[in-house]
């Protein structure tokens, strides 16, 4: 599978789930990638995850929400990799639990920082070099609680729908320019974000319960998301922009799955 | 317009029988070719005898393992037929089944008539129904399969004289969303492909001149798009890289009802 051969990428959240099953499929795939995440100890695993299996990669410890950093992270796969085709934004935060009413400012701020002023920045950078180029691939990481309630905090939910809204406005934008911008809608996904969920229903014993919801029912896998992402980086996506693609066992499709009583 | 990378591609289809309807031309045939240059065994269906025979010829004499079935998938009885043939040609049952299949004529209101909007529906949407129901008892028995249908843009943004095709092809996307949620306890998984302008003979002959440099231009993407690139996104749904993907539609369309026109 050498889709991805010559592409040079950039992943932030790196470092762990979503990302590294990216970076290691991407790379599979023959992609060049820049593992970017705020841990040196994780970002550099997966980058040894890839070359174990001979894939190419480089670690970089930078912040998701700082512009200097994007713009570094950028030069870097330049520098490093001679150029820019892909950049994954996919760092993100799940937010606290704390009631609606009383959710502190911090708190809601901290959210948008790090969900959707992370994606603002990846646009503008990734899409300043690519629209000189002529052509690249942003992928931005949303969530199927972007649509719905009841998937997450509210503050997680409102980010991940700002996202949607930036991938439509930002595809716009880069109307005629040959640079694509879309979004991925993982449903429930075991990974270090979600992990308190998945340890919390294996204490209780209710761990075949998890994605019950879901038409599936089952969770998903990080590989599951990762195949998504390396189809939008991917020529097979050539025709693809502004879009929010669903990976979520197919809950977004249905109302909480049940049988209705004939 | 750009040309089409003809990079190698996995065999993520290795062995499995895939049925594309409408496959003598245009995007059906742009499927089954990619179907085929993954691995997969394809059976070409479409009404038409002759454009057929020529197809699959042409498939087979590049090596392909492409066989024909001659039927009006608005026939229900025709199709449980083929599905059957399928399973004894192919030698097992069938597990990509891929809903291209279209009969559409686009009149102003005061022009529908009976006749054209039943064709429209009887192959565009109750086709699916059959050719679902063909299928699925074949997919089971192989533990699971992918089903994808074609909707198209004018199910999200009407165009004028499209009341009959808009219908149909909204039709289109909920019967996905319910065959997903029907069909998932077997392992079969349901998803639509929304497509947008593609530049075959048939879509871009619809449009004067005018229309085609205006949409031309308000396109994100700058371009219509080609058969290939329609048939790399029911690729991927079809394979196993999208076995998390259920009762989703998938618009690939340039970028074009993104905005507001």
């Amino acid at each position: 599978m050498n889709r991805l051969e010559g592409k040079r990428v950039v992943i932030t959240g790196a470092g762990s789930g979503i990302g590294r099953a990216s970076a290691q499929r991407m790379a599979r795939e023959g992609a060049a990638v820049l593992v970017v995440g705020r841990s040196a100890g994780n970002t550099e695993e997966t980058v040894a995850l890839v070359r174990a299996e001979g894939g190419r990669a480089e670690a970089m410890v930078a912040d998701a929400t700082a512009e200097a950093s994007v713009e570094a992270m950028v030069a870097r796969c330049v520098a490093e990799f001679g150029g820019l085709d892909v950049f994954f934004a996919n760092a993100a935060t799940p937010g606290t639990n704390t009631p609606l009413l009383e959710q502190s400012v911090d708190e809601w701020n901290d959210v948008w920082r790090v969900n959707i002023l992370s994606c603002f920045l990846a646009v503008k950078h990734a899409g300043r070099h690519m629209t000189q180029q002529g052509s690249g691939s942003i992928i931005l990481t949303s969530s199927a609680a972007s649509l719905r309630a009841n998937a997450g905090a509210v503050s997680y939910s409102a980010s991940k729908a700002a996202v949607n809204s930036l991938v439509q406005t930002a595809a716009n934008a880069f109307t005629g320019t040959g640079v694509r911008v879309n979004a991925i809608l993982p449903g429930l996904v075991e990974t270090q974000m979600t992990r308190k969920v998945f340890e919390q229903a294996r204490e209780r014993g209710v761990e075949a319960r998890i994605g019950h919801m879901t038409p599936m029912k089952r969770a998903g896998r990080p590989e599951e998301i990762a195949a998504m992402a390396a189809f939008l980086a991917s020529d097979d996506s050539s025709f693809v922009t502004g879009q929010w693609y669903a990976v979520d066992g197919g809950v977004s499709s249905t109302h909480p799955h049940g049988r209705i009583a004939l | 317009m750009t040309t089409h990378t003809t990079a190698p591609v996995a065999q993520r289809l290795s062995g499995a029988v895939c049925v594309v309807t409408g496959a003598a031309r245009g995007i059906g045939l742009a499927i089954a070719e990619r179907f085929a240059a993954e691995g997969g065994r394809v059976a070409c269906f479409d009404v038409g005898a002759a454009r057929l025979e020529a197809t699959v010829a042409g498939l087979v004499a590049r090596g392909i393992e492409a066989r024909g079935y001659v039927a009006d998938v608005g026939r229900r009885d025709a199709v449980a037929d083929a599905f059957d043939a399928v399973a004894r040609d192919f030698g097992g049952p069938v597990g990509v089944l891929v809903n291209n299949a279209v009969w559409a004529r686009f009149q102003p209101l005061e022009e529908v008539d009976e006749e054209s909007a039943g064709r429209m529906f009887d192959v565009g949407l109750k086709g699916l129904i059959w050719t679902t129901q063909a299928a699925a008892p074949q997919m089971k028995r192989r533990g699971g399969g992918a089903i994808v249908n074609l909707s198209s843009t004018s199910a999200l943004q009407a165009l004028t004289h499209s009341i009959a095709y808009a219908a149909m092809k909204a039709g289109v996307l909920g019967l996905t969303r319910a065959s997903a949620v029907e069909l998932s306890p077997h392992g079969i998984r349901v998803n639509a492909i929304v497509p947008g302008m593609v530049g075959t003979p048939a879509s871009v002959g619809k449009f004067d001149e005018a229309t085609v440099t205006a949409r031309l231009a308000a396109m994100p993407l700058g371009r219509f798009g080609e058969p290939q690139e329609i048939a790399s996104v029911a690729a991927f749904l079809a394979s196993d890289d999208s076995r998390y993907v259920q009762g989703a539609e998938i618009v690939a369309d340039g970028g074009w009802t993104i905005a507001t026109r």
